[in-house]
């Protein structure tokens, strides 16, 4: 099939970047978005072009490396899939596909379609881990964790990181990146002794950060790879009000 | 210059432990990755990790299956340690926030995996790798580590016969640097992708491998490579042990249990046996006319209810990438190159070794552990579930003796000369305009790997891959490459890799000539038995001006003593 691709260029994170067209004409349908980007790659490099630059590692939504707006949506079309899952099964010959790297403020461009994600590390080191000094530890299984505890928290837990919450976003909040973090921590017994300077800290981060603020528009819900829900967001905020009321 | 006291090189799973706790015993830490290191390849393990929780388990039972598993090659000094140390590192992590799956009772679930009949292997649904790796890098980023992000490893730096740091090149500028340590941490994972195809990911190119080879470090049992049982043919990516662990069922084309065949040796496990027993297994019905399309079986219908609940991971790969429901209908598998028991020889605590006169001395400052690592806790063929646990368990051995180490030194003498010579390396490489490039020499390279060095090896095949890898290795010096920028080269970066990848490749092929046997993971048509009377010994292998050089080194035995086995 031949496919119309408008990419997002950029040198350098100092240089101005543009949409550039490119036609590939031999894709098919059984191939992986990303391996449609390699075979545009591989010609490019024939035709002494610069190959386009974009972040991917495992390929199988594991690893949450990938990740960019496919027609303006993070991670592409399929539900709680990531770039690397996407197929050109969805596209029909003669189609049209913009690609874009995460836009967000706080997720500078480094070059094409990679971004610097580093400001969720630092959301994660204001306080993102268990700290409380669990000396010698006794048997796990001496302080028993209810099922659905650990189920509910996992559903929080499985966050890869990708950020495609924020490029979502109208306001390139990372609310829900933030929201999940917050929510496992706070339902399990060894991250309760933490929890309100834990919320605390990771939500004045992450404001800190220049990431925007969440005006409930669902759309990083809608997005996420690993279809974590927006109710992170409003455990968060409790969190938030409670360690702030004291 | 950068200095640090402690460098790990690596930020998986072993180098994130490393990092750790040599940052606990107060040293200053860097560690430092290729990619983000929540990135690293450790995150795809999806089945578990080892620990004898259970009441009707312990750690020697444990210990004894890995021994058993290991077809009595792994050295059981580092067995014990693994097992029995192992559980206390599986009770950190869940102090630390590993949210393992639990049972209905409250306590954590243990599900069953291959080797064994206990259900031992803790689990985050089936994303345990990538669990783990994120809490330890919450402790890390709670530790203040330095954490050098997408930094490219180009050499190891020595003085005075001692590891003293290492020259990387900072991939967002392409900017070279060096790093002055006083300890080194290998923990670079394994080297995957000298396989075509392979359950690894891209990243997984034998760096650490090649760089230790490259200084004299012992390389030991590269000739064990394991064929991971079920994996997908179109891309090679892995479907975790844990659905036969659960029951599922491996069929061949005429719909029987193949694994009921008293000639696999395994009729007790059936599907469960250990990986090598199975995918032998495997490889026989598909060349003996039972496949289907190349592949067997797997059958996980009889298991649905269970598939959907804890497997969701597996459940979407077989969809996406094979397009087939699993709970519908069975899903073509077969063997796929998938780990390496072999690596850097260290011992329990780490440390590399090389070759002095007739006997072996530490390589001082030089440390390594992980997959890149051979203690050797998984001797001829590997416990699924061990894997994560050999990361966690002797990378902190590892962080803690090259903590203490790097305090007991003086500083090392290190000159920033060093990167005029990598640099010019760069410039080569940028110099040479020719068509060839580094992805389709490493494709011909995997290939060759595969066809020769698989499931199944002999003399012939061996010195026929071994001259067509040198055949590779002298046109590898032709490669040129398109993007001559500095910024994010990748192109560049797939040529340096390629480098370590044949490195890799040669040590596993003369390895591999090397073992007149069959143990294991390493079968030869041309030696199709055990020889324990010749054999309990590990192959060694280093470099020298004149090639690769063979010597061995003795097994330790504690308690157990080689036996037939049976599954």
């Amino acid at each position: 099939m031949t496919l119309n691709l408008l990419i997002w260029r950029q040198k350098d994170a100092g240089s101005a970047g543009k949409m550039v067209p490119y036609t590939i004409s031999n894709a098919s349908p059984d191939m992986s978005f990303l391996e449609m980007l390699d075979m545009l790659n591989e010609d490019l490099i024939k035709k002494g072009e610069e190959a386009i630059e974009f972040d991917n590692d495992c390929r199988e939504g594991i690893c949450g490396m990938c990740g960019f707006v496919i027609n303006g949506v993070a991670h592409g079309p399929r539900r709680a899939t990531a770039a690397c899952q996407v197929h050109m099964r969805e596209y029909r010959d003669g189609d049209t596909i913009t690609i874009e790297p995460w836009r967000a403020k706080a997720f500078p461009v480094i070059k094409d379609l990679v971004v610097d994600r580093s400001a969720f590390d630092r959301i994660m080191a204001a306080g993102g881990y268990i700290s409380v000094n669990v000396g010698e530890a006794p048997d796990a299984n001496a302080l028993p964790i209810p099922k659905d505890d650990a189920d509910q928290a996992m559903d929080a837990a499985v966050c890869i990181g990708c950020g495609a919450c924020v490029a979502a976003c109208p306001n390139a909040s990372a609310s829900l990146f933030v929201g999940a973090r917050i929510t496992q921590f706070a339902l399990l017994s060894q991250g309760k002794p933490e929890r309100k300077r834990r919320a605390l800290n990771m939500v004045e981060q992450m404001d800190k950060e220049g990431f925007g603020d969440c005006s409930n528009h669902a759309e990083c819900e809608a997005v996420c790879p690993k279809e974590i829900s927006i109710s992170n967001i409003a455990a968060m905020r409790r969190e938030y009000l409670k360690a702030i009321v004291r | 210059m950068i200095e640090h006291d402690v460098l790990v090189i690596g930020g998986g799973l072993a180098g994130m432990s490393a990092a750790l706790h040599a940052r606990q015993a107060g040293a200053d830490v860097a560690m430092m990755s290729k990619v983000y290191p929540t990135r690293s390849h450790s995150a795809a393990a999806q089945g578990g990790i080892n620990a004898a929780l259970g009441i009707a388990d312990s750690w020697e039972v444990h210990a004894y299956e890995t021994v058993k598993g290991s077809d009595f090659l792994g050295d059981q000094d580092a067995i014990e340690i693994l097992c029995s140390e192992g559980i206390q590192d599986i009770f950190t992590l869940e102090h630390h926030g590993v949210i393992f799956d639990r049972d209905d009772e409250g306590r954590i679930h243990m599900r069953g995996f291959g080797g064994t009949d206990k259900s031992r292997t803790c689990h985050v649904g089936d994303m345990t790798g990538q669990t783990i790796l994120h809490v330890m890098y919450e402790q890390l980023l709670r530790m203040d580590v330095k954490s050098y992000d997408e930094w490219f490893v180009t050499t190891l730096l020595m003085d005075d016969g001692a590891c003293c740091g290492a020259v990387a090149m900072e991939i967002v500028s392409g900017k070279l640097e060096v790093f002055k340590a006083k300890s080194v941490i290998l923990c670079t994972g394994g080297c995957g992708r000298v396989y075509e195809p392979s359950t690894n990911g891209l990243i997984v190119t034998g760096d650490g491998l090649a760089l230790a080879y490259r200084v004299g470090a012992l390389i030991m049992d590269m000739e064990m490579v394991q064929y991971h049982p079920t994996t997908l043919p179109a891309n090679g990516f892995l479907i975790t042990e844990g659905a036969r662990g659960e029951g599922a069922y491996l069929l061949n084309a005429d719909g029987d249990r193949f694994m009921q065949n008293e000639r696999y040796g395994a009729t007790t496990l059936l599907e469960k046996a250990s990986r090598d027993i199975v995918s032998r297994a495997e490889t026989i019905e598909i060349q003996e006319g039972r496949g289907v399309d190349g592949c067997v079986l797997l059958d996980c219908r009889h298991i649905k209810d269970r598939i959907l609940e804890a497997f969701h991971q597996i459940y979407e790969l077989a969809q996406d990438y094979a397009n087939v429901d699993i709970t519908q209908e069975p899903l073509p598998i077969r063997p796929g190159m998938h780990y390496i028991m072999g690596g850097i020889k260290t011992d329990v605590d780490g440390r590399c070794y090389r070759q002095n006169g007739d006997g072996v001395e530490a390589l001082p400052g030089l440390y390594a552990a992980g997959e890149v690592a051979c203690v050797s806790a998984h001797g001829a063929n590997r416990l699924g579930g061990n894997s994560l646990l050999d990361c966690v368990a002797f990378g902190r051995r590892a962080g803690a003796h090259a903590a203490e180490y790097a305090k007991s030194i003086n500083p090392p003498n290190v000159s920033d000369q060093a990167v005029e010579i990598e640099e010019q390396k760069i410039i080569d490489i940028f110099a040479r305009s020719t068509d060839l490039r580094a992805p389709a020499l490493r494709l011909e390279m995997g290939e060759i790997m595969h066809q020769y060095t698989g499931v199944f090896r002999d003399e012939a095949g061996l010195l026929e891959a071994q001259r067509q890898i040198r055949e590779v290795r002298n046109r590898y010096n032709e490669i040129s490459v398109h993007d001559k920028g500095r910024v994010f080269n990748t192109d560049l970066l797939a040529v340096l890799e390629l480098d370590y990848m044949l490195d890799c490749a040669e040590t596993i092929i003369v390895s591999a000539l090397a073992r007149r046997e069959s143990r294991g993971a390493h079968t030869r048509t041309d030696y199709p038995e055990r020889d324990d009377e010749n054999w309990i010994k590990h192959v060694v292998v280093y470099q020298t001006p004149d090639g690769p050089k063979i010597d061995y080194l003795p097994v330790t035995i504690t308690q157990w003593q080689p036996e037939a086995r049976k599954y």
